[in-house]
């Protein structure tokens, strides 16, 4: 099978000095990919050439079997939902519907599919209820839901999102993990680039993580992220839920909360304390 | 020495008739760190606007109660990149553009902007001009370029959003150190985990109005749990059905379970 998304030695520089050096990794259908690094190892950098914004100097980024050095952003938007890091400040319709629906308006796709991905899209995230709401008079945060809204009634094979939790609350983060859950089971693939671990281990299956443009680590998320001699070099700290399993030496050291919590449970029950 | 007071507090956005703040009383002393936390709209990022004078006096709206500050104050909004000047092709220009506007003379300019710039690690990004910056990078700017100011008050909404681990470590660390100096900092933050090891007091906003107010412990009550607010680890403890009190941190959770 062709994967969603592969990135074949792919170099690429803003002028002086290599942002992405040689980079290469793909992603298939249904997987949920986390792309992690410090600050400026070039993460954001992977996302515009994804969109299409950028093109590699050197190497190649295909998109399913698109050589995006071959399409046009709105091309590839056919494939590819691309949510930024900013996302808040990328909103210009009067109303949320109408954001919502402007990416698949725009793409030529009938009028009563656009209502079925727009209506679908906003229930996604549980904005229904904003639909007829200008998006400037609702909080970032949920201006940020509003713009994944739009990504997600692309329908898109591949969803990538850059810092998708900032300013998020602790609800409206299990709001986004959920519609998130939700479309890779419909083999949507994932690739969402975040600081926040946290978010990353409740998510997401695999994690990239980037140092200084290359790739310094490709595994599963669950044993990397209690992994603290291999997380600091690379500027990571274990999430809080990881790095209690490891100090309190939880069996199978769960990394997300529900998983941690029922063994905890279980073995705070078989021992005198706390 | 309280540097902010807030007593009775509310306000209104324009246009809009259910209050951002309800009668919210709050005070910040010199050396001390209250940090707001709340729900998405519970009314954080409206307060820092408020103690900062930019509402109602640039949102427009209209405000009740009183207001006192006893010193300037800087803000870091939560989206730096509007904090950008738009003014200056490097990093150090950036950070110099507030100082040169309080009409410093330049060689004291010059010691604020090294400071800041070294406290925030930048000196490797001093040349580069800051369109060209990543969003921790930003972030790290704008909050060196409010430093520069040197106010008494630093207000700091979401200050380690953008970073990434070592960043956020080094800000909430310097953040200790500028209490210390004596500074009065109100910051609104999601980063419940690194409260304990910040905050002097924590004041829970809902919906516009204080619903409670202690130390950092409060974040390992249940109510602040059930509510969203609790630390990971607290959470966890929690939702794992083990008694109460709810450690907060990693190590507190180990040193209760030996």
């Amino acid at each position: 099978m062709i994967p969603a998304l592969r990135f074949d030695a792919v170099t690429f520089s803003y002028g002086a000095g290599a942002v992405l050096r040689g980079l290469s990794f793909s992603i298939t259908a249904g997987e949920r990919v986390a792309l992690l690094g410090k600050n400026g190892a070039g993460k954001s950098t992977v996302v515009r050439l994804i969109a299409g914004l950028e093109r590699p100097a050197e190497g190649t980024v295909w998109v399913g079997d698109w050589n995006t050095r071959d399409c046009a952003p709105e091309q590839l938007a056919w494939r590819v939902g691309s949510v930024f890091q900013h996302a808040d400040q990328q909103l210009f319709a009067r109303t949320l519907r109408e954001d919502v629906s402007f990416g698949p308006r725009a793409l030529g796709v009938g009028a009563r599919e656009v209502e079925r991905r727009t209506d679908q899209a906003l229930a996604d995230l549980d904005l229904t209820a904003h639909a007829g709401h200008h998006p400037y008079d609702l909080p970032p945060a949920l201006r940020k839901l509003a713009a994944l809204a739009g990504a997600l009634a692309l329908e898109p094979a591949l969803l990538v999102l850059d810092e998708p939790t900032i300013g998020l609350d602790r609800a409206l983060r299990a709001r986004l993990t959920r519609a998130l859950l939700d479309r890779s089971l419909g083999s949507v693939a994932l690739l969402v680039i975040t600081h926040d671990l946290t978010f990353a281990a409740e998510t997401l299956e695999r994690g990239l993580v980037l140092d200084r443009g290359s790739l310094a680590c490709d595994e599963p998320l669950a044993g990397l992220l209690g992994d603290v001699s291999r997380l600091e070099p690379l500027g990571l700290l274990p999430p809080p839920v990881a790095a209690l399993s490891v100090a309190l030496d939880l069996p199978g050291r769960p990394v997300r909360a529900a998983d941690a919590a029922r063994v905890l449970a279980r073995v705070a029950r078989g021992r005198p304390g706390p | 020495m309280k540097s902010l007071t807030l007593e009775r507090v509310s306000f209104w956005y324009p246009a809009t008739e259910a209050p951002a703040l309800r009668d919210v009383s709050l005070a910040v002393a010199h050396g001390e760190i209250v940090a707001l936390v709340g729900a998405v709209g519970a009314g954080a990022s409206t307060a820092l606007l408020v103690a900062g004078d930019l509402a109602p006096r640039l949102t427009g709206g209209r405000l009740a109660g009183t207001v006192a500050r006893r010193d300037r104050s800087a803000i870091v909004l939560p989206t730096p990149w509007t904090q950008l000047s738009g003014m200056a092709f490097t990093v150090w220009d950036e950070v110099a553009f507030g100082p040169a506007n309080l009409g410093w003379p330049t060689h004291e300019i010059a010691r604020q902007v090294d400071r800041a710039v070294e406290q925030l690690e930048l000196g490797p990004l001093a040349a580069r001009n800051p369109a060209t910056l990543s969003g921790g990078e930003l972030q790290r700017v704008i909050i060196a370029a409010t430093l520069a100011m040197d106010a008494g008050l630093l207000l700091l909404d979401e200050p380690s959003a953008e970073l990434d681990a070592e960043g956020a470590r080094t800000v909430w660390r310097l953040i200790r150190a500028l209490a210390k100096e004596g500074k009065a900092i109100l910051l609104a933050t999601s980063a419940l985990d690194a409260l304990p090891d910040v905050a002097d007091r924590v004041v829970w906003l809902e919906d516009g109005a204080v619903r409670a107010a202690g130390t950092p412990d409060l974040l390992g009550e249940v109510a602040a749990c059930d509510a969203g607010l609790g630390t990971s680890v607290a959470t966890l403890w929690g939702a794992s059905g083990l008694p109460g009190p709810y450690p907060l941190t990693v190590d507190h959770a180990v040193r209760l379970w030996r």
